[in-house]
Formats: C-alpha cells, sequence, structure tokens
C-alpha cells in the first residue's frame, strides 16, 4: 500500500497581482512517480519551488511524514531529503562535474578543506549507477550535452539520500535519445524507493513513467488520477480546456 | 602544483604563463644594456609591485565571483591615513597595523553589505563608496602629506616586517607570494573557494544548493578591504609618509591585471596563479617600456593595448572550449 511522504494542504502563493497557486492540496507518496502538468504559467514550477524552500507559501501547510514542516530555505528542504532539479539547470557550468555534484555539500575537513579524491570517487560511481557514461569527474560541465548535465543534476539527489526528488522540465530542449535516458533516471530512482515528481509539457514523455497524474490549470488543481485511468488524449483535453475555461 | 590547481588554470593558465615569459624575454634583450634583467632593477619590481599585488588578489577572487570593487583607491589612502593619524597619536607601530587592517575589513564589509542588500550591480555601488570615502580624506587630511618616518625606528618590528630584505629579497614580493599561496588554497582546495566559483558561474544554482551568496560576497568584500589596509601600511612604510595619491588608479591597474591573468569579467573563471601572473605582466610591462625610454602616456597606451589583446585572447579560448 502507498504510504503517504508529503502532503500540502490548502497552499497559496502570490507574485503582487499575480495569483500563481491558490488552495492547492496534494498528497505524494513514497516511490511514487508524479505528472505534474498544465500550460504555461499554471504554477507548477512555483509549487515546486514551495516544496523545496525556495520560495515560502503566503498561506497553507505542508506535512512532511506526517510532521508539519516549514521550509524558509532551500537548506531545509534538502535536509529532509527534498532535492530538486530546477527548470533553469541548478548547475555551475564553469565547475567540473564532481564540483557541481557536491556544490553546497562539498566532504572537507575540519579545516573546511575540501575531500577532492572523495569527492571525484563518488560522483563518478553515482553517474555510473545512473548509467550515464561520463569520461572523467574532472570535465567542466559546460562542455557535457544537455542529458547528461540533467544526470549531474539528479546525481546529486542520488548521492544525498533523497527521498523525493523533483524534477521541472528535465527533458526541455534533450534530443530523443536523451530523453530516453532521462526517463531511465525516473525509472531507477524510483526503483530506488525514490518519490518523484516530474514537470513535463509533453505527456508522451510523462505517461511511459508515471504512477499518477495531476493537472495545475490557474494556481488550482484541475485532476488528480492514476495513469491507468486515463490517456494522453484524456489528458490534453482537461489541460487545453481548463486553460480556455479561464479565458471565457 | 597537483592535478586540480592545474585543471582550474587550464588553457588560459598556459597562456598567461607563455606571455609572461614571452614580456620578460622581450625586455630582458630589448632594454638598454639589459637593464630589465639587472638585479637592482628586479629588486625594485619586487619592492614596488606588491603594493597593488596584494590587492589585486583579493579583487581577482571577487571577479571569480563576479563583483566589482572601485572603491579599494579610496580605501587605501583613508586606511593609510588613519594609520599615520594613529602613529601621531602616539600609538605603538605594531598596534596602529593592527587597529588599520579592521577598519580597511569595515569599508569593504560595508561595501559587501550594500551590494547584498541593494542587489544592485557593484560596479555603481563601489563607484559611490569610492568618490564618498575619497571626499571624505580629501576633508580630512586637507590633501597634505604626513612624515610618519620618525615614528618608526630603523629597526622597529614593524618597520622590519614591512620593508626589510631577506638576502637579496624585498619582503614585499614574499608578502605578495604569502598571501598568493593562503588565499590560493582558499580558492582553490577550501569549499569556500568553491562557493566562491559557484556564485561566480551561476548564482542562481549556488543559491538553490544551499550556498550562502550574500556571505559569501560579503565575506571577499572584507577581504579586499582588509587587504587594502595592509598595502596602504605597507605603502605608508616604504615610503616613510602618507600621501593622499597613494592607490590611485589602482581600481582599473588591479581588473586590468586580472583580466591579462585571464579570469573572466563574466565570473565562475580565473586562479590565483594567473592572478598573480597578471599582475608581474602589467608591472613588468611599465617597467621595461619605463627603461625603453616610453614617454609615460606611451606605456599608458602600450598597457591599454595589451589588455585589450588578453581580452580577445581569453574569449577567443574560453569560446573554444565551450
Ligand atoms: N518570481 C516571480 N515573480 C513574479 N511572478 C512570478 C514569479 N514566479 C512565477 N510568477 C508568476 O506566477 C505564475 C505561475 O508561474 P510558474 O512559473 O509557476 O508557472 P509554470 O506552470 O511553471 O509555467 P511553465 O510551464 O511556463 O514553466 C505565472 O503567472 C508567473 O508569471
Ligand atoms: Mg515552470
Amino acid at each position: 500500500m502507498s504510504e503517504e511522504l508529503l502532503r500540502i494542504e490548502k497552499v497559496g502563493k502570490r507574485f503582487g497581482k499575480i495569483t500563481a497557486l491558490q488552495e492547492v492540496n496534494l498528497t505524494f507518496n513514497k516511490a511514487e512517480v508524479v505528472g505534474l502538468v498544465g500550460d504555461n504559467g499554471a504554477g507548477k514550477s512555483t509549487l515546486i519551488k514551495i516544496i523545496s524552500g525556495y520560495h515560502t507559501a503566503d498561506s497553507g501547510s505542508l506535512y512532511w511524514e506526517g510532521k508539519k514542516v516549514r521550509f524558509r530555505l532551500p537548506k531545509h528542504a534538502r535536509n529532509m531529503g527534498i532535492e530538486t532539479v530546477y527548470q533553469e539547470q541548478a548547475l555551475a557550468p564553469d565547475l567540473t562535474i564532481a564540483r557541481n555534484v557536491f556544490m553546497g555539500r562539498e566532504p572537507s575537513n575540519a579545516l573546511g578543506i575540501m575531500q577532492e579524491k572523495l569527492m571525484e570517487e563518488e560522483s563518478m560511481k553515482v553517474l555510473r549507477g545512473l548509467g550515464l557514461r561520463i569520461k572523467s569527474p574532472d570535465q567542466l560541465v559546460k562542455k557535457l550535452s544537455g542529458g547528461q548535465r540533467q544526470g549531474v543534476a539528479i546525481a546529486r539527489a542520488l548521492y544525498f539520500d533523497a527521498k523525493m526528488v523533483i524534477l521541472d522540465e528535465p527533458t526541455i530542449a534533450l534530443s530523443v535519445k536523451e530523453v530516453r535516458e532521462v526517463l531511465e533516471f525516473v525509472n531507477q530512482l524510483k526503483q530506488k524507493g525514490i518519490a518523484v515528481i516530474f514537470i513535463t509539457h509533453n505527456l508522451h514523455h510523462i505517461f511511459s513513467v508515471a504512477d499518477r497524474l495531476v493537472v495545475l490549470a490557474n494556481g488550482e488543481v484541475m485532476t488528480d488520477v492514476r495513469t491507468e485511468n486515463s490517456s494522453v488524449e484524456d489528458m490534453s483535453d482537461i489541460i487545453v480546456k481548463s486553460t480556455l475555461g479561464a479565458l471565457v | 602544483m597537483n592535478k586540480p590547481l592545474i585543471r582550474s588554470t587550464s588553457y588560459r593558465g598556459i597562456n598567461t604563463t607563455v606571455a609572461f615569459v614571452g614580456v620578460v624575454l622581450f625586455f630582458s634583450v630589448f632594454t638598454p644594456n639589459h637593464l630589465f634583467l639587472d638585479s637592482r632593477n628586479l629588486s625594485s619590481i619586487a619592492r614596488l609591485a606588491p603594493d597593488l599585488g596584494v590587492v589585486t588578489l583579493g579583487i581577482g577572487m571577487l571577479l571569480i565571483a563576479r563583483e566589482f570593487d572601485l572603491s579599494i583607491s579610496s580605501i587605501i589612502p583613508i586606511c593609510a591615513f588613519i594609520f599615520a593619524l594613529l602613529l601621531e597619536a602616539g600609538m605603538y607601530p605594531l598596534a596602529a597595523f593592527f587597529v588599520t587592517l579592521p577598519v580597511g575589513a569595515a569599508m569593504g564589509f560595508l561595501n559587501g553589505v550594500i551590494v547584498v542588500k541593494t542587489g544592485l550591480p557593484s560596479f555603481i555601488i563601489t563607484l559611490s563608496t569610492m568618490m564618498f570615502w575619497r571626499g571624505v580624506l580629501f576633508g580630512a587630511s586637507r590633501m597634505m602629506p604626513r612624515a610618519i618616518r620618525r615614528y618608526f625606528p630603523a629597526n622597529s618590528l614593524l618597520n622590519n616586517a614591512m620593508t626589510m630584505s631577506v638576502g637579496p629579497i624585498p619582503i614585499q614580493i614574499l608578502w605578495l607570494l604569502f598571501f598568493t599561496v593562503i588565499l590560493g588554497l582558499l580558492l582553490h582546495k577550501h569549499k569556500f573557494g568553491n562557493w566562491i566559483y559557484a556564485v561566480g558561474s551561476n548564482q542562481d544554482a549556488a543559491r538553490a544548493m544551499g550556498v550562502n551568496v550574500a556571505l559569501v560576497k560579503i565575506v571577499l568584500y572584507t577581504l579586499v578591504g582588509t587587504l587594502c589596509a595592509f598595502a596602504a601600511i605597507m605603502q605608508a612604510t616604504r615610503l616613510g609618509s602618507f600621501s593622499a595619491t597613494q592607490g590611485a588608479r589602482y581600481e582599473l591597474q588591479a581588473i586590468a591585471a586580472v583580466v591579462v591573468g585571464g579570469a573572466s569579467l563574466r565570473g565562475g573563471v580565473g586562479s590565483i596563479g594567473g592572478i598573480l601572473l597578471g599582475l608581474l605582466i602589467v608591472k613588468s610591462l611599465e617597467n621595461g617600456l619605463i627603461l625603453m625610454r616610453v614617454p609615460v602616456f606611451g606605456v599608458e597606451a602600450f598597457i591599454g593595448i595589451a589588455v585589450i589583446l588578453f581580452v580577445i585572447l581569453n574569449e577567443y579560448l574560453n569560446r573554444r572550449t565551450e
């Protein structure tokens, strides 16, 4: 049976005059892949930025493993085991792979001197675990392909024992082969018992990996269904109609 | 040096080294009587270049984090002025030294806090603080030099620490090397160094990954302020006086040296070795051209051209490695 990991209750968020989210209620379970879809500006990124502590909600509450939590900084969410791969990739292109994997959490001795050898070995290990072929952890991230970059960002989540990994449009601007790689990463995470929230505009991508689908429109949850009870056609219909509904 | 240090200097490290060797060879051959290589000339470079050099290390680290500090040309003379006042008030020179350092640190800290809190470009913020402090300095000092030699006898501790020679080597260059090693460890080996690069390369990513971006910037500005205070005292002790023109135009010379050393104005790229070499290149150019009797305006023009050539070369190499 599914076990609850994160529950959000009546979460609202405004940016000035724009209401990005209104009274959103959702539950995410352990080892479950949830696809979060919806038109541009629906509030998907805002929602996951609240879950990951990048934004704070104006109203409502978050419950992590049944306990009420308040994430005021990304650090707080990460300490709980929530790792986020942002739409605007959270990688520093001028740094090496190893230094990116450990960015902000560099293993170091008492004086703060980094354990570079450990960083290189461990990042190689997780990347291989994801099935990513990388020549050397010394490579600069700016020289990697889009799929490889997503791999590096996901490797970070894996290494730090995440319980939940959030992917904001991880397949955007990727080639067909790279998309397959990323979807394979998602399967790997699920097999390791990690919950995944996967944001995308491509319903075909999400149908192949998600257990459940949530449609957001104008900051509200329109639908929340199990993937097997739905189809790509149904979902695109809902997305289009809910957006049109707002325009009328 | 071990592998990671070489990697982080990469191509640019190599071309900066080639340029340095080229400049040295050129002047060794073409200065009258090979004066450039004369031990008195080398020792003069080693005594004078560290004034700018010590500060340049901090400016380089700041630029790697994608920030500027134009106010150094005012922080330096203010620190020298305060140092002189303290000596005149009868303070023991070493004590005056330790009081002046935090004054510089505080001025740097103030820059950092304003930059972080306003979120405005540091170019504008530090241009403003530069002008503000310069006004304060002019008002307070009335631009009059102050002789301070009599406050530290020839063999006093501070005088020795700032102006003596170790064998044939002026202590100033040893101070510069000392700061290079310490700051190099911080930049390339310490996790704080990784945060500096992360902030310069992608500030949003750094923040999302839990790096305290504001802290990194404030610490760097404070470091620059502290280095300014050190350079100010080193210079004032050597000159035996405070002069209101100390540090004049350092703000731009430091950026020139850092850029020649391969750092990118877009942040995230650069190395401590490159910064040091960039400084030595700029200073050697200045020295060599003067020895070749190029008039002063010509020296400036040549350095200007050199900086442009380096920026073009670095951009080209950067694009090629992308
Ligand atoms: N930092 C911000 N400041 C002001 N408005 C914002 C901010 N972030 C988001 N918004 C607004 O909130 C609304 C929801 O944006 P959000 O980024 O969550 O949408 P999204 O569903 O992720 O869209 P997309 O599919 O285009 O990424 C939009 O109207 C957007 O303009
Ligand atoms: Mg979005």
